[in-house]
């Protein structure tokens, strides 16, 4: 990694920007404060505004997948993005006005409908406060005749003529009125009073006392007419909101087009980013980053072709980016490396150490040759039809990889799809036979050879874990820190070699345990006399020496951890076996074949879809507790160019140099 | 009269224990998850693998329950004698008891794990190793109640 410094003139800013951008070769370097005689352009102003659009689009984006929306299989986050060629962008550029105007538009459609729809909320209220009233055939508001007054109103019991008869004479015997009823519910009458003039004011306390009311707002119409009213409202409501709706879907043909846009606001908020790190003066500018040292000539290429400039390059300290270089192989294993935490300065690149026993250990436990054909030709078919992009595809081949050798474990465990080659041959010749008879290779049975495998499993335990402190060797060594390199590690590494010859010894003879001993009891007196060394005082040396054999227990603790290997094979090898046996309950009968079939495959999916889990996720562990805590620290930052990143569409690769 | 009614008793208990602990311990996982996922359900797969960690618990109980069941002649084998079938009794004890408490742990860890992740995507693979700690205790009583169910028979007893 180089860091680089791009000086050119102002007038040059956009096109040597837009050629960086384009080409993605240059981590941007933010220094905090502009070197003397230089300035910075606040660009927080544009920025915002590009972002305002963003989230236009995105909300326009939203509602369209809401309302119209895309039918998206399973498979569909495999395919790659919709590919455009970099010449694009400009149109995109042109039309971006228009688009987000539409998407103005989309959004104040959306909130047309709401409002519609809270419309309809406030009329069905209505309609419901109107329901009792729907035998009354005089408008509601209704006011007094020549002679009589009308008393409209509601009581909040239930009265019926003899009832409202006896409670009005108990307070006004003299009244004279006559009622007619319309609701009656237990909480509600509604009911029309008629009373002569003259009563009125009688009428209307005596009334109020058991607590007559008068309609919230009275209407000019009758009930009826109010009620067809407001239905023929609410159904033109309806009709409004289904048109608005057409409307929007008929948007939703720019859907790929808003998209576009939205990328290419990030493009300009990513670029004003890089503008607000610039140092600027009057006539020209400085630009920092980094830059991976094979990608020097290119860049070289590029500016001086883009503009007049001046490009130099610096060894780069110690908080420069890491770009991470791995073969075919061991590439799609990055991932894993940089979800754990991307490599710093002094640490190795862990990648290819992890991407062999990752599949290796991943294989182990998934282990079933069947699962592993079905996982190679699921991720070569993906990989062929979708033609994802950069991190789909390394994902995809990490389980390509995965499955070979986990097919390599199913074979040495004689496991496809369980034993249903054992099984199958039981039902046609009605002999029982087992997978090791039918195999014409030896295998290992998870079950009978269990302890064989479980000292397998310790033992690549053992070697993994060894290469992991190998490494913290070698990068002791390289940092010159010999004594931690020597004592810390290396002592270890013989003890725990130590242990290995003197296990091997108990099955292979006297002479070779002997040898065994030595070992442990060297590197333990080593490390008496070594791991005390910070203390002070020879006593203090001793004491400190003593206590470290203590972390013995963790390395026993680490070896048996790799046991899981053991477990998790078992695991899918007993599985599918029970589903396997499941499966022949029914017989050979029509129905018991559709029986078998539908079992064995349901049955398979639930074991692959748990297991290939199960070791995925402790394989990582195993990397990442029992290997990565020897010698790896992570904390670093990954190498991140100044790029054209985008969400929805990629731009094709031209590389045209000339 | 041979041991039987044990041996069946010994599949129950590996099973079910096993399996309370699992169910326990998935339980409060997605009932976690799905307070992330009503706010966000674009996290479903990273919350579904959070939340089936502790599921294999259960697993563990039915494998050695089921390895009983071909053992001691239900589904295969020869029926025990009385002292082979306290025996598996014994045997599928580590497994319900392993399994149960530690599914229950689990579920504990798998709840924080949750949270940790849902404020941070960035904290999952951190979120998965911390909960994956807890299983090696499943697992090591796991191989413990197979390797002794699987040599049980050949024990004359």
């Amino acid at each position: 990694m180089k860091s680089v410094r791009i000086i050119a003139l102002k007038k040059d800013r956009k096109k040597i920007l837009e050629h960086l951008q384009n080409n993605s070769l240059v981590h941007i370097r933010s220094i905090e404060e502009p070197k003397i005689g230089f300035v910075r352009t606040d660009t927080s102003a544009q920025i915002q505004q590009f972002e305002k659009n963003e989230v236009v689009t995105e909300q326009a984006l939203k509602i369209l997948d809401k309302i119209a929306p895309t039918k998206k299989g399973l498979l569909a986050s495999f395919k790659g993005k919709r590919e455009i060629v970099s010449e694009d962008i400009q149109e995109i550029a042109v039309n971006s006005a228009k688009i987000i105007g539409i998407c103005n538009k989309i959004i104040s459609l959306e909130k047309q409908i709401a409002d519609i729809a809270a419309e309809r909320v406030r009329i069905k209220a209505l309609l419901t406060q109107l329901e009792p009233w729907e035998k009354l055939d005089i408008p509601m508001n209704t006011g007094d005749t020549a002679s009589t007054a009308i008393l409209i109103g509601t009581f909040p019991k239930m009265y019926d003529e003899v009832s409202l008869a006896k409670t009005l004479a108990q307070s006004e015997p003299d009244l004279i009125y006559e009622a007619e009823f319309l609701y009656a519910s237990s909480n509600l009458t509604c009911a029309v009073i008629y009373v002569p003039k003259n009563h009125k004011e009688l009428a209307e306390n005596a009334l109020r006392t058991i607590g007559f009311t008068r309609p919230l707002n009275p209407t000019s119409k009758t009930p009826k007419v109010k009620v067809k009213k407001l239905c023929e409202k609410d159904k033109g409501l309806v009709q409004k909101s289904e048109k608005t709706i057409e409307k929007m879907k008929s948007y939703a043909k720019y859907r790929d087009a808003i998209g576009d846009t939205q990328d290419y606001f990030h493009f300009r908020t990513e670029k004003y980013r890089v503008i607000a790190t610039l140092d600027q003066s009057e006539h020209i500018f400085i630009l920092y980053g980094y830059i991976p040292e094979e990608d020097c000539g290119k860049l070289d290429k590029i500016c001086n072709k883009a503009a007049e400039c001046i490009v130099e390059y610096e060894e780069a300290g110690e908080d420069a980016p890491v770009k991470l270089k791995n073969n075919a192989f061991t590439e799609p294993a990055e991932s894993i490396v940089t979800m754990y935490s991307p490599p710093s300065h002094e640490d190795i690149d862990p990648t290819p150490i992890l991407a062999f026993f990752f599949y290796l250990f991943f294989g182990m436990m998934f282990s079933d040759a069947g699962y592993g054909v079905l996982m190679v030709i699921a991720t070569t078919i993906l990989l062929k039809v979708w033609k994802p992009d950069k991190k789909m595809y390394n994902n995809l081949k990490l389980f390509q990889y995965c499955g070979y050798f986990t097919v390599f474990w199913g074979l040495v465990f004689g496991s496809i799809f369980g034993d249903a080659p054992a099984v199958l041959y039981k039902m046609v010749t009605g002999n029982a036979i087992t997978m090791q008879q039918l195999l014409p290779w030896p295998t290992l049975d998870t079950q009978k050879d269990a302890l064989t495998i479980m000292i397998m499993s310790i033992g690549f335990g053992l070697i993994h874990i060894l290469v992991g402190m190998a490494c913290k060797f070698y990068v002791c060594i390289k940092n010159k820190k010999y004594a931690e390199a020597f004592f810390d590690t290396g002592l270890w590494m013989t003890m725990l070699i130590g242990f290995a010859v003197l296990a091997a010894g108990m099955a292979a003879g006297e002479l070779m345990m002997n040898i065994g001993m030595v070992i442990v009891a060297a590197s333990a007196v080593g490390l008496i006399l070594t791991q005390g060394r910070s203390k002070k005082g020879i006593f203090g040396k001793l004491i400190g020496g003593i206590a470290s054999l203590y972390d013995i227990t963790s390395y026993i603790s680490d070896l048996l951890s790799y046991s899981r290997l053991l477990a998790l094979g078992l695991t899918t090898g007993v599985m599918a076996q029970v589903f396997n046996m499941l499966s022949t309950l029914m017989g050979t009968g029509v129905l018991g074949i559709i029986y078998m079939i539908v079992i064995f495959l349901v049955g398979h999916a639930i074991t692959i879809g748990l297991n290939a889990l199960g070791s995925y996720v402790h394989t990582m562990r195993l990397q990442y507790v029992e290997m990565f805590s020897k010698f790896y620290d992570g904390g670093g930052k990954l190498f991140e160019p100044f790029s054209l990143s985008s969400k929805n569409f990629k731009i094709k690769n031209n590389d045209n140099d000339d | 009269m041979n041991g039987m009614i044990f041996a069946i008793l010994a599949a129950t208990i590996a099973t079910v224990f096993a399996g309370i602990g699992s169910a326990k311990g998935v339980g409060s996982a997605a009932q976690t998850s799905m307070g992330v996922l009503s706010e966000d359900s674009s996290m479903f797969g990273k919350m579904l693998v959070l939340t089936l960690l502790p599921g294999t618990q259960g697993l563990y109980g039915f494998i050695v329950g089921f390895l009983i069941m071909i053992n001691c002649g239900i589904l295969g084998g020869e029926a025990p004698t009385v002292m082979q079938g306290l025996s598996y009794v014994a045997a599928s004890l580590a497994i319900g008891i392993g399994g149960m408490i530690s599914g229950f742990a689990q579920g504990k860890a798998a709840v924080s794990g949750i949270s940790m992740c849902a404020k941070d995507e960035k904290n999952f693979s951190k979120a998965m190793v911390s909960i994956t700690l807890v299983e090696i205790y499943a697992l090591l009583a796991f191989i413990v109640s197979l390797l002794m169910v699987i040599s049980i028979p050949g024990i004359k007893m």
